[in-house]
């Protein structure tokens, strides 16, 4: 690979200096890990090459539109978008965790690295003898992170999970949809993130820790608790009043129970499958929508002559809004209630945010990197505008084995003819 | 696995105090996600307290600034602090309490800090290792900065509503419940604070952090980026299931409980169709999919239809926890709908001593979650009630004057 930039080097940002030992693979733990490659660890990802990561496999490709299970029989490893995404400014390599030479081999990379990161099912670890207990005597101060749908213990411990169970599980999808409905719950697994922040969160405390006392830790967590305290207030609700969630009034749809908003929802625009939310928390804001609205002449019932008496008697309030919307330009619209002090936003698809947001365009949330064989592509950065700390965005996602010779002959000091020998076996 | 639910060891963020300036549940969830590592986090409320204890739901139905749910959610294990930031010379108390801080969060936008005359670049500059957190709207800069927001408008504009809501695309796109834009910029905020307090150790320098929940909800979509970086397709919502370019099979399955569960059938999956079969054999409701036929994957992709109605009938007779956990059993990724009151009991959950009890004065013990993380090599910070609006004032401001006072005798000597 010679010449194309894509040859490791020192890393900068507070994490530069940590190796990690990175077992995850799917979402959750991709997306956890990206965090520590993002700022400066050597994070390096071990793959197998007869199981290929998931989203290695997801035919979400340059140029070919295809849905979800659509995917190739034998697909290019090297082609998945979803994988470049989640694999930003990490390593690559590959091991048969299957050969005795494997495993001899992980356990070096282990004894140079701090921190071990995994988000396989309960019990695989530990078929590999890598538990906690021996991580320590192969790197005596390690991190080690294990990051699950329901944790390590408890009799669900070994339950299969991924994004949309864990939001059943945890109720976050019962908390969300119109009342007396089916749920409409989350249209991604926005836990497989959310679990990813926290296990991402945990890691750097466990490091600051280190940092301070020199000591490691293991850390369980797990995707439903974590889910559970993303509840929001309901909780407290039916803790403290016995408040039920079963009934007909409840979720309320785009209308919010607390505090007294109105109106508050998503209101149609011009177009097809265009809208806009909108939502009025107070008299002020009230009499700014009525402005942008020209004053309607149906503002003066009664109904509506106040916060208290807006929010009994929303729907015959929605009824006028979006009728009014209806027929207007949904940017146009939120410009013009934000004009007037009123919070409002068009629902953005991501062509609107990746391509046309100006506001997100202007703090440069979206980057730019190239790779061998998907070509330029765009990524998600951090959502964090720091004065001080660098988020060095070195290179795509690695190829399949990428770093095979860099981390096995470079950093383990693999003799060359026994690293050939591993290849030729099928161990790397 | 030692990384288990104990006290008595060290917390990961002790000895760090945090001075909150928040306005709303980005702000404070940020605060409370570091109070609940063991950081004293003290809240500045104005004196008729932050708006939040204005937001109900109350405890027993009561509306008063110490009743609000709302609050106590966002706030336990802090200090409350009473501080009237308008009055002359009202920003005094708050530089004296940062200047022994080491995190500011502010969820104030630029109008709001500029009629307030806190002027970040003067904070940082005077406080050179203080670690300052913005976490606003749509952050301190751009054309949109002083834009308002909300849960709902944050959502919105960001990109994950666009995902969520019902196969009816009649029915506006549907928030998810529990704040959840302003959760994604509370989560961001504690990265951003961990890897500015990881920067401090090794150059001993603070900084200024400037966090948008805008851009937050923006990367918090899934495979919609990706959809938009790669083939440059829109992903359309769909009920209760992922969002995809094009209609996949619904995933909610009805149970004789009138409950849910959530189950993706993958007829191409050739050991999870056999664990499915099985499973519904067992219990006598495998119908026609035990023929032989049904064996090949290409059969069973033409008559998809006909399998789904199969299992929805098999669902509809049998009670929602039972076809969780014999799902499971048969290796299935199935997952109940639980309602929030569903978890308490949750026989999981009660192994792993999950909740935990808050002593509220005249309630008595409250249930609340516990921490989602687990480390060996800490302690539980054990959750405390949220504070009483002011309850912390003098306590705070008398260590202030003590402060300052050992500071002058310091001076003098």
């Amino acid at each position: 690979m010679g010449g194309t930039g894509r040859e490791p080097g020192r890393r900068q940002g507070p994490l530069a200096g940590i190796r990690v030992t990175d077992f995850c693979w799917m979402g959750v733990g991709a997306c956890a890990t990206r965090l520590l490659a993002d700022f400066g660890a050597e994070v390096i990802r071990i793959e197998d090459r007869n199981r290929l990561d998931m989203p290695r496999r997801l035919p979400i490709y340059k140029g070919e539109v295809r849905t979800y299970g659509e995917e190739d029989a034998n697909p290019d490893p090297d082609k998945g978008g979803l994988f470049n995404n989640y694999n930003r400014n990490k390593l690559g390599v590959t091991i048969n965790m299957r050969t005795q030479k494997g495993r001899s081999l992980a356990d070096r990379l282990i004894a140079s690295s701090s921190v071990v990161t995994e988000n396989f099912a309960p019990g695989v670890m530990e078929r590999w003898g890598l538990t906690y207990e021996r991580l320590r005597e192969l790197s005596p101060q390690v991190i080690f992170a294990r990051m699950s749908g329901f944790g390590h213990s408890g009799p669900h411990a070994e339950f299969r999970s991924y994004g949309p169970v864990v939001q059943a599980v945890s109720g976050i999808s019962h908390i969300s949809g119109l009342p007396g409905e089916e749920p409409s719950g989350w249209g991604l697994s926005y836990m497989d993130n959310e679990a990813a922040f926290f296990n991402a969160a945990a890691l750097l405390m466990a490091i600051y820790h280190r940092n301070a006392t020199g000591e490691g830790a293991e850390i369980d967590v797990s995707a439903v608790e974590a889910g559970i305290n993303l509840l929001g207030p309901i909780l407290l609700d039916v803790a403290v009043n016995g408040r039920s969630t079963r009934g007909p009034d409840y979720p309320t749809g785009n209308r919010l129970e607390h505090p007294d908003a109105a109106p508050h929802g998503v209101y149609p625009c011009l177009g097809v499958d265009r809208w806009i939310a909108i939502a009025v928390f107070n008299e002020t804001q009230w009499r700014g929508l009525l402005s942008v609205m020209g004053d309607p002449a149906w503002a003066d019932d009664p109904r509506f002559a106040s916060q208290a008496a807006r929010f009994a008697n929303q729907d015959a309030l929605d009824a006028h809004v979006l009728e009014w919307t209806r027929d207007k330009d949904r940017h146009a619209l939120m410009h013009a209630l934000q004009g007037a002090g009123v919070a409002a936003g068009a629902v953005q698809t991501t062509e609107d945010t990746i391509d046309h947001d100006p506001q997100i365009a202007g703090r440069g949330l979206f980057f730019e990197l190239d790779h061998p064989v998907i070509g330029e592509a765009l990524f998600e950065g951090t959502p964090i505008k720091f004065s001080r700390t660098i988020q060095e965005n070195w290179r795509s996602a690695p190829l399949l084995g990428e770093d095979n010779a860099h981390v096995f002959k470079s950093l383990l000091r693999v003799p060359d003819d026994e690293y050939e020998a591993l290849v030729a076996e099928g161990v790397l | 696995m030692d990384a288990r639910r104990r006290t008595g060891l060290p917390h990961p963020l002790q000895g760090l105090t945090v001075i909150e300036l928040a306005e709303d549940p980005g702000g404070e969830y940020a605060g409370q996600l570091l109070a609940e590592m063991g950081a004293k986090v003290i809240k500045i409320e104005p004196p008729d307290g932050s708006p939040s204890r204005a937001v109900g739901p109350y405890a027993k139905g009561e509306a008063s600034a110490d009743t609000s749910l709302n609050f106590w959610h966002y706030n336990s294990n802090k200090l409350s602090v009473t501080l009237d930031l308008a009055a002359p010379n009202g920003l005094a108390p708050v530089m004296a309490l940062l200047d022994r801080a080491d995190i500011f969060i502010c969820t104030l936008q630029p109008a709001a800090l500029k009629a307030l005359g806190l002027d970040f670049e003067i904070v940082t500059r005077d406080f050179p290792r203080l670690i300052v957190v913005s976490v606003t709207a749509f952050g301190l800069t751009g054309p949109w900065a002083d834009y308002r927001s909300s849960d709902l408008v944050a959502l919105a504009a960001g990109g994950p509503l666009n995902s969520c809501g019902y196969d009816d695309h009649t029915i506006p796109p549907i928030r998810p419940g529990g704040n959840q834009g302003y959760h994604t910029v509370a989560s961001f905020a504690h990265i951003g604070v961990m890897l500015a307090l990881l920067e401090r150790q090794k150059t001993g320098l603070g900084q200024m952090l400037d966090i948008s929940m805008h851009e937050a909800c923006a990367v918090n979509v899934e495979l919609a980026n990706p959809y938009w970086f790669y083939p440059r397709v829109h992903v359309h919502r769909q009920t209760c299931r992922h969002a995809q370019p094009s209609p996949t099979q619904s995933a909610l399955f009805r149970c004789g409980d009138g409950r849910y569960v959530y189950y993706t059938l993958i007829v191409g999956d050739q050991r999870g169709w056999q664990s499915l079969v099985a499973w519904m054999d067992a219990a006598g409701m495998a119908a026609q999919l035990t023929d032989p036929a049904f064996a090949d994957i290409k059969y069973r992709q033409d008559h998809f239809g006909e399998i789904q109605e199969v299992v929805e009938c098999f669902f509809l007779v049998h009670d929602s926890d039972r076809m969780y956990k014999e799902g499971q059993a048969a290796g299935l990724p199935i997952g109940v709908l639980n309602a929030p009151e569903d978890l308490f009991t949750d026989e999981h959950l009660v192994a792993r001593e999950f909740f935990v009890t808050v002593e509220h004065e005249g309630l008595g013990p409250v249930v609340y979650p516990g921490c989602m993380y687990r480390f060996s090599a800490f302690g539980e910070v054990a959750r405390i009630r949220a504070p009483k609006l002011g309850e912390h004032t003098d306590a705070v401001l008398s260590e202030l004057v003590e402060q300052a006072a050992e500071k002058t005798e310091e001076r003098v000597q």
